[in-house]
């Protein structure tokens, strides 16, 4: 009952009530329940939920680009891991850099910044609520990010200054943002919906997640 | 004290590598004026007036865009600028508008079957203006640094660090990147932005903070401010790709790598329907624009009756390109038949084609192009050895006497010599024979060489 927004729930209830895209039921695997939407645009989601905790690990988008052909997944939520060829690629961000991560906690939108070894003096986080992002900008220049909430687009809920917290450990600055009420109450719904769709044992299924 | 030269000897062996001059890099245009009239000498073509002036007025047609599927064949003589004019059309058409070349033995390939190549090669050359949002990386060079492995051989290791006013990112760069770098000659103070998916650099300019008096700079040197907020960006871009690349995108997961490696592979007419109906989806939209192209097909007499009947039909598609063909044969056998036709093509594709033809160049024409040649190489002769050299070209060939400028070149260098004179032409005339003396030879000496010692048949020379 973690992270699940209005707009998922909604997804659900539409795709169980007219189907207009194809699912999978949850497969559970190496401990996660995981969920593979595929929209009728070719666009494709994926969700995994540890099966203990009901936390979110990972939320990945596909989306079909102009010309047509497979895009890549775009992580939200959790980091990727898939290898990245350096020829294929042709430029990399090096890994010596700050690496952004979005890893939920059941009552927080929480990023974190490895990396950053500068203190807790040396950042600005500002909400900019006509942009609907908010911005970590570095006194000393180095460090520059500006990202929005996907979750709270979905709901149309305004982005506020106050749910902001920001803390500095062990080269890592993280950054929460408090999930308003309504938000809350979607997840456990949400999940209270997956958790009635009927899982598949292992490889069991017709697509593969990911 | 070694290494550095052999250091030096590699970097050297780069640029030359990356600047080199080909049979036509001095053709810039097809050297014409605003109403369309050939200059006896421009944008490095020389003579062959009426030619230009025709490809002159195919080329409106094409940047007008509408008539698709026209057929042109350039006939002449072999060393009579066909190419030339091809590949002036090609400049003067400008980066925007597909362009394939291909030589006509290029679609015999056991990857592939022939109408395969030729499809391909013909969407190639059709070109789709489509809006698309791209992943751009736009800021100023801090660094870059290569490294080359000890060995002196394998894989170069590159980092680059760009910045904005706001941030630093430190890159690895891939080879091809590595590449690319090194052609732009990409520096620290650059303001460049990279595309994501494609890899192509642009560099937009100098920072300003780079601008000091004592730098030695370019005049056409732009100084821009650099870039602020974040170093990835997403931007809205209008580009042109071929139908040929939007195929090998949709034709397999990972597609577009394919394009990068040149192994496509053959694609499924049910790939390119779809594609044709979605293409034609977005033209009525409005969100695209078809940019019909050239293709060039070079040495059209290899190509064989199969072919030819595909083309018969292909021209006929409103997706097809305008389609330039070059041959310098005359009445010879269609390949693949016994039936001989003018050209090698059959008569029911040459009712098709408009043709161009190309006259012999005449002495003061071949003196002009070797002139530029001289230029384009940039080798220094006096006007004694180029009457010599004009001689010969009238007598043997131009592409021969073209041939000889360099060799004379390094002759001349050899004996410390700074211009390029009579002897050395000399020298090297008698140095490298040309084909009629090399036939004149053999005539001579046939009986001396290999396999004649039985009495054969006349070969045949196609």
């Amino acid at each position: 009952m973690n992270n699940c927004s209005s707009y998922i729930l909604c997804l659900i209830h539409l795709l169980v009530l007219n189907g207009s895209s194809r699912k999978c039921w949850p497969q559970i695997y190496e401990g996660r329940r995981k969920i593979h939407f595929t929209f009728t645009d070719g666009s494709e989601l994926a969700e995994e939920y540890d099966f203990k905790s009901d936390e979110l690990i990972v939320r990945k988008w596909k989306r079909k680009g102009t010309l047509g052909g497979h895009g890549r997944w775009e992580m939200e939520v959790g980091e990727q891991h898939a290898p990245v060829n350096l020829d294929v690629e042709g430029l990399v961000e090096s890994n010596v850099n700050p690496i952004f991560v979005r890893k939920d906690t059941k009552s927080h939108y929480q990023w974190r910044i490895r990396n950053l070894p500068y203190p807790i003096a040396n950042y600005n986080v500002t909400v900019k609520q006509e942009d609907r992002q908010i911005v970590i900008s570095t006194v000393n220049k180095k460090y520059y990010k500006k990202f929005g909430i996907p979750d709270l687009d979905r709901c149309s809920l305004p982005l506020e200054q106050a749910a902001v917290e920001v803390a500095h450990a062990n080269n890592t600055l993280i950054i929460s943002y408090k999930k308003p009420g309504t938000v809350l109450d979607f997840e456990k719904k949400m999940m209270m919906e997956i958790k009635k769709l009927k899982a598949s044992k292992d490889g069991d299924v017709d697509c593969t997640p990911s | 004290m070694a290494a550095a030269t052999a250091e030096k000897v590699q970097e050297i062996r780069e640029v030359t590598r990356i600047e080199r001059i080909g049979a036509h890099s001095h053709i810039r245009g097809l050297g014409l004026d605003d109403a369309l009239e050939a200059r006896q000498v421009s944008q490095g073509m020389v003579g062959q007036v009426k030619a230009r002036k025709a490809a002159g007025v195919i080329m409106e047609i094409i940047k007008e865009g509408k008539i698709a599927g026209r057929g042109i064949l350039i006939a002449g003589q072999p060393g009579t600028g066909k190419t030339a004019i091809a590949m002036g059309m090609a400049q003067a058409l400008g980066t925007d508008t597909p362009f394939t070349s291909i030589a006509g033995s290029e679609i015999f390939s056991l990857e592939m079957s022939k109408t395969e190549a030729l499809t391909q090669a013909f969407r190639k050359s059709i070109g789709v203006r489509i809006k698309e949002e791209t992943e751009i990386i736009e800021g100023e060079i801090v660094e870059v640094q290569i490294d080359r492995p000890a060995t002196g051989t394998g894989a170069k290791v590159g980092k680059l660090t760009l910045k904005t006013t706001e941030m630093e990112t430190i890159y690895q760069l891939g080879q091809k990147m590595i590449e690319s770098l090194t052609k732009e000659k990409a520096q620290a103070g650059d303001i460049v932005t990279i595309d994501k998916a494609t890899g192509k650099i642009t560099k937009l300019g100098r920072s300003f903070t780079r601008a000091r008096d004592y730098d030695a700079m370019g005049a056409q040197t732009k100084f821009v401010q650099c870039p602020e907020g974040e170093l990835q960006k997403r931007k809205e871009v209008v580009h042109t790709v071929t139908l040929h690349e939007i195929d090998v995108i949709n034709s397999r997961t990972q597609g577009f790598l394919a394009l990068f490696s040149g192994d496509t592979g053959e694609i499924k007419s049910e790939v390119r329907e779809q594609i044709n109906s979605k293409v034609a989806e977005w033209r009525e939209e409005g969100k695209a624009e078809i940019v019909p192209g050239v293709l060039f097909v070079d040495e059209v007499h290899m190509l064989d009756i199969e072919c030819f009947s595909f083309l018969n039909r292909a021209l006929e598609s409103d997706m097809a390109p305008i389609l330039i063909m070059a041959t310098n044969r005359g009445i010879t056998r269609i390949r693949g038949t016994q039936y001989k036709s003018p050209h090698g093509i059959p008569i029911d594709l040459l009712d098709r084609l408009v043709i161009i033809s190309t006259q012999p160049y005449e002495e003061k024409e071949i003196k002009q192009i070797l002139k530029i040649r001289c230029e384009e190489e940039d080798v220094e002769m006096n006007d004694d050895a180029l009457t010599v050299l004009t001689r010969i070209g009238m007598e043997t060939s131009l592409r021969y006497s073209i041939q000889l400028i360099t060799a004379a070149n390094l002759v001349c260098r050899k004996r410390k010599g700074s211009e390029v004179d009579v002897d050395d032409i000399k020298r090297v005339y008698s140095l490298f024979l040309d084909e009629s003396r090399s036939t004149q030879f053999l005539k001579e000496y046939q009986q001396e060489f290999m396999f004649n010692e039985m009495t054969q048949e006349e070969m045949e020379t196609s």
